[in-house]
């Protein structure tokens, strides 16, 4: 509003003068039309009816989710999971005896590594090499003992390490058997034969009916007790056996 | 009354060229480098898509496997280009509303360089086979852990803004804005951190990440592009917004049903059942804020026909609400119960995706470009030309999205579901749509290199001098240049005299 007694105070065609650069400049922002109110149109019918296509639509969704946590709706009707006959390994193809056993071996093989070593040669000062050692590849009594009982005194090189400890608590026949097929065929040695899972169950009994059940055993000891194989039929090493139960199965 | 009606302009033309200006460098960075991105995301799409049905192609590259790939182009397109656009549209969208300059242009411009190295070490990972195997949160923590920061950086300014305006009437785009400033950390730092902060359940895990997909396009592109539909429409064509009842409808129906969303996508997933339908549900309720909004800028803009004919900001920003409309009838059919388990590991999922970062929000943010960029270069665009080629051939590309979309998924899904067929069947159903995927890519490719060519020249201030702004004409006659354009280097007439002239067609 310019009031004409106030001439000085009616600005609008200075700001204009002191703008007129800026507005040159800024041609698009000067033509720009103003934001105005919302209008006021009522939300029309029609529109509701389009919303309730997505509501049904969603309601239905809903009603079809069955109970909140049951899965038997999201199955197809005559869907069967194929569920093999047996456990899981049922199908496991059977293989020569002296390589299950191995493998069976080399797992439990992973407790020993500790102290003899991924290689199982030792480190020649606490712990003695299993490579070659006599009590290994000898009589197969001689090794169960050593590892279910463990060992004081000097091994059989005659060489005093430190004390053993035993290694039987909830050691299985076949584990034992798996364990000492493992270490007498690998890291150099080569028995060529497998002790089977009767031997060990073997080995197990022997042990718990030592004079000193409990005690590591000593060399002394081994040599007046356990200097003898374990009893049990031999297996053949490269007679197809199967993988679970570890019971030799007809050839293919 | 003359006082007031000659002051008033010329003080808002300046305030709004202030407000522009001290904005210029991080909304035209966030959009040039958003628009680089775009590219590289699609030569990525275009290699990823083009391994599904010829693999072969470039098998000999193992950072090009099509794991590495797909994830980068997806992240590329999600973080590099769309949030881009979005900080972008959200900073100076947010600027003008509360009609406060920006004091803190500098920070946000550091934390965009920020943002972009980030994702530029983001993908590298990815392609180098560093990438975490989730969709759409591949990056190791040395990128997404920055990008949070950086994203504080940017947002907390707007966030000022709006807390000091001058008091009055909240602008729908405000809501908007303020939403999607918001829901944007909940939702990234909360997926991010519940994966790969903590060690959850991994079942679990991959429920957040498709909840986080999910939110991420319902609550932060969503509302941003609505946001700045509903500033444009109204702006350009100088008519109120139809109905302030359908906006409420709109945001408060998109806030309430949105959170809700995303878990669909592990139907039959050994989590509790009810939330997967509760997702479906809710992906399909979406289509309610999507129709409130998508009507109510129709009938704002159906009141002008000649302006969304001649505004390159309004038609794309016009495509892009029609494809909000698309995107919620996709919402519905994709998700009822019985077409869901048939699309769940479809190809149905991607084109939807795309349908909702390209068809919608891009088609936005290209909308919003066109409109603010002009306002920052002080220059106009170039070539009228150009920006038809860009939305000509945009349309092609995301028509052809939609075909894959909802039939190439429902046809690869009726494959996979007769699971008594070979696999082959299936991969021989979608073979067509994969195909038609690389072509649609390649059409979005095209186009795109019209306008980054176009915001290039826009950046280096090569644009038009003139008052006159670019208009999309019918035709394209060398003749009818002149009328739509107006005189190159007419620029006396700018004088607030003369805007209405100016902009009355």
């Amino acid at each position: 509003m310019i009031d004409p007694s106030k001439p000085d105070l009616e600005e609008s065609v200075n700001v204009t003068e002191a703008h007129e650069r800026v507005l040159r400049g800024a041609a698009a922002a000067s033509r720009e039309n103003k934001l105005t109110e919302n209008g006021a149109e009522p939300v029309s019918m029609w529109v509701m009816a389009l919303c309730f296509i997505p509501m049904l639509a969603a309601g239905w969704t809903l009603g079809n989710a069955g109970t909140l946590f049951s899965y038997k709706d999201t199955l197809k009707s005559g869907y069967v999971r194929v569920i093999p006959a047996d456990d899981e390994a049922g199908g496991a193809p059977p293989g020569p005896a002296l390589d299950i056993y191995m493998k069976k071996g080399a797992k439990i093989y992973s407790k020993c590594s500790g102290c003899h070593g991924p290689d199982g040669k030792g480190d020649g000062n606490a712990y003695p090499s299993l490579a070659g050692s006599k009590w290994v590849l000898g009589e197969t009594e001689v090794f169960a003992m050593v590892v279910l009982n463990g060992l004081t005194g000097p091994t059989s090189s005659g060489k005093t390490y430190g004390v053993m400890p035993a290694q039987g608590a909830g050691m299985s026949g076949e584990d034992l058997a798996a364990l000492m097929t493992y270490v007498r065929n690998n890291f150099g040695n080569s028995s060529g034969d497998v002790v089977t899972k009767q031997m060990g169950a073997a080995a197990l009994e022997i042990s718990q009916a030592r004079a000193k059940a409990g005690a590591p055993v000593t060399a002394d000891e081994l040599t007046a007790d356990h200097k003898k194989n374990l009893p049990g039929d031999p297996l053949e090493a490269s007679l197809p056996i199967d993988p679970v139960t570890l019971e030799p199965v007809a050839a293919p | 009354m003359s006082s007031t009606t000659s002051q008033t302009p010329v003080n808002d033309a300046v305030r709004r060229a202030q407000i522009d200006i001290s904005l210029r460098h991080p909304v035209m960075f966030f959009f040039t480098s958003g628009a680089a991105w775009l590219a590289v995301a699609i030569l990525l799409g275009i290699i990823a898509s083009a391994k599904v049905h010829s693999p072969g192609f470039l098998d000999g590259v193992s950072w090009l496997t099509y794991g590495r790939v797909q994830s980068a182009h997806i992240s590329a397109l999600v973080y590099g280009w769309g949030c881009q656009a979005a900080f972008g549209a959200l900073v100076w969208l947010m600027a003008r509303l509360s009609r406060q300059e920006c004091r803190a242009a500098g920070i946000i411009l550091v934390a965009g360089h920020v943002w972009n190295l980030a994702i530029s070490l983001g993908i590298l990972a990815i392609l180098g086979g560093a990438g975490t195997g989730m969709p759409w949160m591949e990056f190791p923590a040395f990128a997404w852990v920055p990008m949070l920061l950086a994203y504080g950086a940017i947002a907390i300014w707007s966030m000022v803004q709006f807390k000091v305006r001058p008091a009055g009437h909240v602008f729908i785009s405000q809501w908007y804005i303020l939403a999607a400033l918001i829901w944007f950390p909940w939702v990234f730092a909360s997926a991010h951190l519940l994966v790969h902060g903590f060690a959850g359940n991994p079942v679990m895990a991959a429920a957040i990440n498709a909840w986080y997909r999910s939110a991420l396009l319902f609550l932060f592109f969503i509302p941003t592009g609505i946001a700045a539909a509903y500033y444009l429409i109204p702006k350009v064509t100088g008519r109120p917004v139809y109905s302030y009842s359908l906006s409420s409808l709109g945001f408060w129906s998109l806030a309430i049903i949105a959170p809700w969303a995303g878990m669909q996508k592990l139907a039959g997933a050994p989590i509790p059942n009810f939330l997967p339908y509760l997702g479906a549900a809710a992906t399909i309720l979406f289509a309610v804020p999507a129709i409130a909004v998508g009507v109510n800028l129709l009938k704002t803009a159906a009141g002008a026909p000649d302006t969304v004919v001649n505004s390159p900001s309004l038609r794309f920003t016009l495509a892009g609400v029609i494809c909000l409309l698309v995107l919620a009838l996709a919402c519905v059919f994709l998700n009822n119960p019985a077409i869901l388990p048939g699309t769940q590991f479809s190809m149905a999922g991607y084109g939807f995706d795309i349908l909702a970062l390209y068809a919608f929000f891009s088609f936005i943010a290209f909308g919003m470009i066109y409109f603010v960029v002009p306002r920052i270069t002080r220059r106009e665009w170039l070539s009228s030309r150009l920006i038809k080629m860009h939305f000509f051939l945009s349309v092609y590309g995301v028509a052809l999205v939609v075909i894959v979309a909802l039939f190439g998924g429902v046809m690869q899904g009726v494959g996979l579901e007769a699971y008594k067929q070979p696999w082959e069947d299936a991969s021989m159903r979608a073979y067509p749509y994969a195909v038609a995927t690389t072509l649609a890519w390649c059409f979005l490719l095209f186009s795109n290199v019209f306008f980054f060519f176009h915001l290039t020249l826009m950046w280096l201030r090569l644009g038009r001098r003139s008052s006159h702004p670019t208009l999309l004409g019918h035709a394209h006659h060398d003749d009818l240049h002149d009328a739509t354009h107006g005189p190159e280097g007419d620029i006396d007439n700018a004088g607030p005299g003369s805007a209405a002239a100016a902009h009355s067609h």
